[in-house]
C-alpha cells in the first residue's frame, strides 16, 4: 500500500481545470500596473483584439466580401510610421433581412489600435451609450446624440467620421460583424467557454444559462454577446463580458487553429456576412495576421462619466480620453 | 500565430526583464496559472482558486526585484506564496476535508487501473485519507501536498517554504506516518473480506 499514491490518486479526484475566467485575474496583474493606474484607463482585458484581427477579420478576405466606402470630406492625417487603426464594429443587423437593412445599430464599437512593430495592441471599447457630437454625415444634420444613432442613419462609413472627428485618430480600416458572422465564427471554432456567477434566463437576448462553466454554441454565445439583462444591467458590465468572449474565443482559437489547413476550413465557413472596406484585401490581411502572431493586445474602455442629462448615458471623460486617443494618433 | 515558441527562457530572466519591463511577468503567468489553479482546487475546492492564484502572481510582482535569480525555476517561489495564501483559509481546508468524509467524491479518475498494488482503491480509502489531511497540523500538510499533490522536489519544498530540506523530509514522514496510520486503522480490503 503506497500512501502517496493513494495521495495523488485523492488529490486527481478533487482537482478542477481552470475556467476560461482565469485569465481575469491575468488582468489584475497587468492593470495592477502603476503606470496604467496613473493613466487612470479602466483596463478590462487582454487578448481580444487578436480574435478580432486573426479570427474575424481574415474571414472576409476569402470571400468577395461587401465593402464600404470611406467617409467624404476632410479626415485626420494618415500615420506613415506603419501603424494601422482598424475600427470593429458588431451590429445586429441580420444578412438578407429586408427589414433590417435600415434599422441595425452598433453594439459593439472597437478600435484597435496596431503599432508599427504589432507588439503592443490595443483596442478600446467605445460604449454604445456614449452621447457625443455626431457631425454632418450625407443628408444628415449634425446633432448631439448616442453614438451608435451615427451608424443606425448613415451607416459604418458615418461611425467612421464620427469617430475620426471625435477622436482625431485616423481610421485606416473598418470592419463589420453582424449577428450572422459572429455566429458562424463561433460555431467554427466549435464553441466557446464561459463562467457565470449566477445563472441566465433573459428572454430578450433569448439565452439560458446555468451558473457555473458552460460551453456556449454560436448561438447563446451571441446572446451572451447581447446580453443586458444582468448584473447591474449596465453598458459597463456589458462590455465587460464582450472582453471575456473575446478572450476564450481567441484561446479557443489558439487551441483549434493549429494548422494552415484547419485555420483555412475555419476561414471556410465563418466569413459569410463580414464587411470592410476595400484596401482591406487578402494581402494586406495576411500580412496583418501573420505580424499579430506574439502581439500583447490589451482592452481598454473609453474613459466615461454618467451624462449630467441622463444618468443611463454616458458622456467621455476629457481630458482623459482625448490623452487615450493621443496615444493613437 | 498558433504554436508555442520551441524554446522558452528561464523562468528566473522573465523575472528579471520584468524589473524594467512589467509587461514579460504576464508570461510566468501563462506559464504557471494553470498549474497553481489545479493545486488550489485540491485543497481548498475550484471557489476561491481563482483569486488566490490571482493574489499569488500580485503579491509575486510586487516582490519580483527580492526574487533569488539563481534560481531557474520559479515554481517553488509562486508556491511557497500560494502556501502563504492558502494558510489563511486553514478553517475552510479543514472543514473541505471534514465534509469529504462524509459526502463521496465526484469520480474523475475511478478506473481499475487506478487501483494500487494491495487493492485498496484510492476511492474506497478517501474518508481515511480526507480524515488524516483533517487532523494534521498545517506545516506538515503544507509538505505532504506540496510533494503529493504539487509535484515539487524535497528541495523544492524547501525553497518554496523557505525550511531546510532536513525539515522538510521529518515533516513529511511525520505526515505519512498519520496518513498510513490512518489507513491502517479502517481498512477497506479488510471490510470487505470480513
Amino acid at each position: 500500500m503506497d500512501d502517496m499514491k493513494l495521495l495523488r490518486d485523492f488529490g486527481a479526484a478533487l482537482e478542477h481545470e481552470p475556467p476560461a475566467s482565469l485569465a481575469r485575474q491575468r488582468n489584475r496583474l497587468t492593470g495592477a500596473r502603476p503606470r496604467r493606474r496613473r493613466v487612470g484607463l479602466l483596463v478590462t482585458g487582454l487578448a481580444a483584439v487578436a480574435t478580432a484581427a486573426a479570427v474575424a477579420v481574415p474571414t472576409l478576405v476569402l470571400r468577395g466580401h461587401q465593402t464600404v466606402a470611406p467617409p467624404a470630406g476632410a479626415r485626420p492625417a494618415k500615420v506613415t510610421t506603419g501603424a494601422l487603426n482598424v475600427l470593429l464594429v458588431g451590429t445586429d443587423s441580420r444578412a438578407g433581412s429586408e427589414r433590417f437593412r435600415n434599422g441595425a445599430r452598433t453594439d459593439t464599437i472597437l478600435l484597435v489600435h496596431l503599432p508599427a512593430d504589432r507588439k503592443e495592441i490595443t483596442a478600446v471599447s467605445i460604449p454604445r451609450d456614449s452621447i457625443v457630437q455626431i457631425p454632418r454625415c450625407g443628408a444628415l444634420p449634425p446633432r448631439k446624440d448616442m453614438i451608435n444613432s451615427a451608424f443606425n442613419q448613415g451607416g459604418l462609413t458615418c461611425t467612421v467620421k464620427t469617430i475620426e472627428t471625435l477622436t482625431d485618430v485616423r481610421i485606416d480600416h473598418m470592419v463589420e460583424v453582424d449577428f450572422l458572422a459572429f455566429k458562424e465564427v463561433v460555431n467554427a471554432l466549435g464553441g466557446v467557454q464561459v463562467t457565470m456567477k449566477q445563472p441566465v434566463n433573459d428572454p430578450k437576448s433569448k439565452l439560458r444559462l446555468p451558473a457555473g462553466t458552460s460551453i456556449l454554441n454560436g448561438e447563446q454565445a451571441l446572446g451572451y454577446m447581447r446580453l443586458r439583462n444582468y448584473g447591474d444591467g449596465s453598458d459597463m458590465q456589458r462590455i465587460k463580458r464582450q472582453q471575456v468572449l473575446l478572450r476564450a474565443m481567441m484561446a479557443k482559437a489558439k487551441k483549434t487553429l493549429t494548422d494552415p489547413g484547419k485555420v483555412s476550413a475555419f476561414l471556410g465557413v465563418a466569413g459569410k456576412s463580414i464587411k470592410a472596406d476595400k484596401d482591406f484585401d487578402m494581402e494586406t490581411m495576411v500580412d496583418l495576421a501573420t505580424s499579430l502572431s506574439d502581439s500583447r493586445p490589451r482592452f481598454l474602455t473609453v474613459p466615461w462619466v454618467p451624462s449630467p442629462d441622463d444618468p443611463n448615458r454616458i458622456v467621455w471623460k476629457q481630458p482623459a480620453a482625448d490623452r487615450l486617443f493621443a496615444r493613437l494618433r | 500565430m498558433i504554436t508555442q515558441p520551441a524554446t522558452r527562457g528561464a523562468d528566473a530572466d522573465l523575472v528579471s526583464a520584468s524589473w524594467t519591463q512589467p509587461e514579460a511577468f504576464a508570461e510566468l503567468f501563462d506559464r504557471y496559472s494553470a498549474m497553481l489553479y489545479r493545486y488550489v482546487s485540491k485543497r481548498l475546492g475550484p471557489e476561491p482558486a481563482e483569486d488566490l492564484v490571482g493574489e499569488t502572481f500580485l503579491v509575486a510582482f510586487a516582490r519580483r526585484r527580492s526574487y533569488d535569480l539563481a534560481y531557474a525555476d520559479a515554481r517553488p517561489w509562486l508556491f511557497g506564496i500560494l502556501t502563504k495564501l492558502i494558510s489563511r483559509h486553514r478553517r475552510t481546508e479543514a472543514a473541505r476535508y471534514r465534509a469529504l468524509l462524509r459526502a463521496p467524491v465526484e469520480d474523475r479518475v475511478d478506473s481499475p487501473a487506478d487501483r494500487v498494488a494491495a487493492g485498496v482503491s484510492a476511492q474506497a480509502a478517501r474518508p481515511e485519507l480526507a480524515g488524516a489531511l483533517a487532523a494534521l497540523p498545517t506545516k506538515d500538510r503544507d509538505v505532504l501536498l506540496l510533494i503529493a499533490w504539487g509535484d515539487l522536489t524535497y528541495e523544492e519544498t524547501a525553497q518554496a517554504l523557505g525550511i531546510p530540506v532536513g525539515t522538510v523530509r521529518s515533516r513529511l514522514n511525520r505526515g505519512r506516518r498519520k496518513v498510513r496510520a490512518a489507513l491502517g486503522e479502517t481498512n477497506p480490503l479488510l471490510d470487505e473480506e470480513a
